[in-house]
């Protein structure tokens, strides 16, 4: 890989490439020593983390590679503790593999809108009227969760906590079995050497790695979100938490709206620490609910404004005649933007076309 | 609270069958257990039927696709139709005279029920009884509802109050169902009615079962989009009659979270309900 071809700014490059540094092999051989001494260029954190994929790699190897270059790391303008964080994120693979700790959500146009899936550390909230396909795209994510890292996926596990009683475990095996195979094909096109990765995959696998709470009261809800902690302490690799729906049992029993709403930001909050602590995904489904508006009735999100503050995302899933889309509705990166898709017997895909749709039915 | 092993658990949700070998293959087995199933359907569809040949098809051994279980049948509209049962009994007991039951309709718990809240009660009531029941004919695996529009369609105005209390009876409603269904594996089935769509109506709703037709009008299900999100799979039931004296019902898939959207046709005849198969309709529409 040259180092031409990252994407950093065009004097960096340049100093880079004036001091010797052609390709990123030689990046990685050099040590951090050697590196210090020779880079022209303030090394730091800040920029060291928006490098691109490829870089943080690298430097993940080298300083993962020589722990006890340690020191040296303050030769290069970076702080202890930021040298302590550096190494603790090099010690976690999947850290620093993606730099948006993105993954592929979803398929195709969904995760073109997306920028490449839902992202790790950050709160997503999914909502749409029943029958669009939260559940399907739920069972999805807790399959692509598990796509190993040659394949572009993140290889960890998923929790799946279920309100609604709509999870079905023939369905995720369906999906799981549409999905080891798309990987076949994946690997026979790209990569010939990648065939002992299939051997790995069997759907059984898939089912392992989900675990599934279902629960069946809010007070079960906060229950369980409140032992996650613990929970995903002994389950290191969990990647991803998905709360089909968040909604159902905070619509029901309530008379007092005050504590309606204290108990879900205490809940929302919870979620974004573990999104944080534990680097995860946390995907929410949410209902909708008509609201009135200027003397006529809108759909929106359930659980009303305040709640809408809650999640870091919001995607609104809504029919558009006979085509479901996807639409960004918050977004503190992406612009808005609506994709088509459709929900297929192999689990969620691209949009097909209109005749072949007919055909379907 | 422990997480659930997708693997100890059943690979297949166990299934009831309708008592159809169409219907069920439409249905991917039959109405599943520990999940809400919904049947919406004009007046006169076939509703009613349905559901009393599913309390009786769950007699049947899982080897015949039933549960070897009972059923409670909670009945809003009045008269209970006890002739039919008896018919359908009948009927039931000469094509399967292996069962051990003397009488099929001895396993079908019959209770009345008039509002919304004693419904709300009843689930309490219908734990213990499922816990506690000394009766012989245990276990119960189905509840049916039939039908919970009618409870909500005469007592509440069209306030705002009224209707949050409304779809806040549903959520109660709902869940408990929904904490019977899963804690006991019962298969939920509640049918629905349908209102007339006037005018355009909103096409945000999509699949919810606008652009559903039935005696050629455009129709949609009852209680609405709060409602909606109450049950796990909708199927919509409808009757059209083109040429007089041929009438087509057409069973419909219209949210599942195990089934693509499909369709069947059935006929009601004096044993029961059944599906047709219809290859010919299949090619007309793929031509279409």
């Amino acid at each position: 890989m040259e180092v031409g071809m990252l994407p950093i700014s065009a004097s960096k490059r340049g100093k880079l490439l004036a001091a010797g540094y052609t390709t990123l092999d030689a990046i990685a051989r050099a040590s951090p020593t050697h590196l210090a001494r020779g880079f022209p260029f303030q090394f730091q954190f800040s920029t060291l983390l928006s490098f691109s994929n490829w870089v943080c790699i690298y430097v993940q190897k080298f300083l993962f590679f020589s722990p006890t270059h340690y020191l040296t790391l303050t030769d290069i303008d970076v702080s202890e503790s930021e040298a302590t964080e550096i190494l603790n994120l090099a010690s976690k693979p999947s850290a620093l593999e993606r730099p948006n700790g993105s993954h592929t959500a979803v398929v195709g146009d969904l995760d073109n809108i997306l920028g490449g899936g839902i992202k790790c550390k950050e709160v997503t909230e999914i909502g749409g009227v029943p029958g669009i396909g939260k559940t399907q795209i739920g069972i999805q994510l807790a399959v692509n969760v598990q796509i190993p890292q040659e394949y572009g996926g993140l290889g960890g596990k998923a929790i799946y906590i279920d309100t609604e009683g709509s999870f079905m475990v023939e369905r995720v095996l369906q999906i799981a079995e549409a999905c080891i195979e798309d990987m076949a094909e994946y690997s026979r096109h790209f990569h010939k050497d990648f065939q002992a990765c299939d051997v790995k995959m069997h759907p059984n696998n898939i089912l392992e790695n989900i675990f599934y709470f279902r629960v069946c009261s809010y007070t079960e809800q906060i229950a369980l979100i409140n032992y996650l902690d613990k929970f995903i302490t002994e389950n290191k690799d969990v990647k991803i938490l998905i709360v089909d729906s968040v909604t159902f049992h905070f619509r029901q029993d309530f008379d007092d709206m005050a504590l309606r709403t204290r108990l879900l930001s205490e809940m929302a909050l919870k979620l974004m620490k573990l999104a944080k602590k534990f680097r995860l995904a946390v995907v929410m489904f949410n209902q909708v609910t008509t609201k009135h508006i200027e003397g006529s009735f809108q759909l929106t999100l359930a659980l009303g404004d305040s709640w809408s503050h809650s999640c870091t995302n919001r995607i609104i899933l809504f029919w558009n005649g006979n085509e479901r889309h996807a639409f960004i509705d918050k977004s503190p990166s992406l612009k808005s933007a609506s994709a088509p898709y459709s929900v297929t017997t192999r689990g969620i895909r691209n949009s097909t076309s209109s005749c072949k749709r007919i055909k379907m039915m | 609270m422990r997480a659930e092993n997708l693997l100890q658990l059943q690979h297949r949700t166990q299934k009831c069958t309708l008592g159809c070998p169409v219907l069920d293959r439409c249905l991917a087995g039959g109405v599943p257990c520990a999940s809400v199933t919904e049947f919406v359907g004009e007046s006169g569809c076939g509703k009613t039927q349905l559901c009393l040949q599913l309390a009786l098809s769950a007699q049947l051994p899982p080897s015949h696709g039933g549960l070897s279980a009972s059923s409670i049948f909670i009945h809003t509209e009045f008269p209970f139709p006890f002739r039919r049962l008896r018919h359908l009994s009948r009927a039931f007991r000469a094509s399967h005279p292996d069962l051990p039951c003397s009488d099929p309709c001895d396993r079908v718990f019959l209770r009345a029920v008039h509002s919304a809240h004693e419904l709300l009660n009843l689930i309490p009531t219908i734990e213990t009884f499922l816990l506690h029941s000394k009766s012989p004919w245990r276990p119960v695996r189905i509840i049916v509802i039939d039908s919970i529009a009618a409870l909500f369609r005469s007592d509440f105005e069209n306030t705002g109050s009224d209707l949050r209390r409304r779809s806040s009876l549903f959520f109660g409603i709902s869940g408990g169902l929904r904490q019977l269904a899963k804690r006991f594996g019962i298969a939920v089935v509640v049918t629905n009615q349908v209102v007339d769509l006037i005018g355009d109506g909103d096409v945000s709703f999509g699949s919810l079962g606008n652009g559903l037709y039935s005696s050629g009008r455009r129709v949609c299900p009852a209680l609405g989009l709060a409602w909606a999100h109450c049950v796990n799979s909708r199927l919509f039931l409808s009757k059209d009659e083109d040429e007089p004296p041929v009438k087509t019902r057409k069973m419909r898939v219209v949210f599942a979270p195990h089934l693509p959207h499909s369709s069947c046709e059935y006929v009601i005849k004096g044993e029961g309900v059944f599906g047709v198969e219809m290859m010919q309709h299949r090619e007309e529409e793929i031509n279409l």
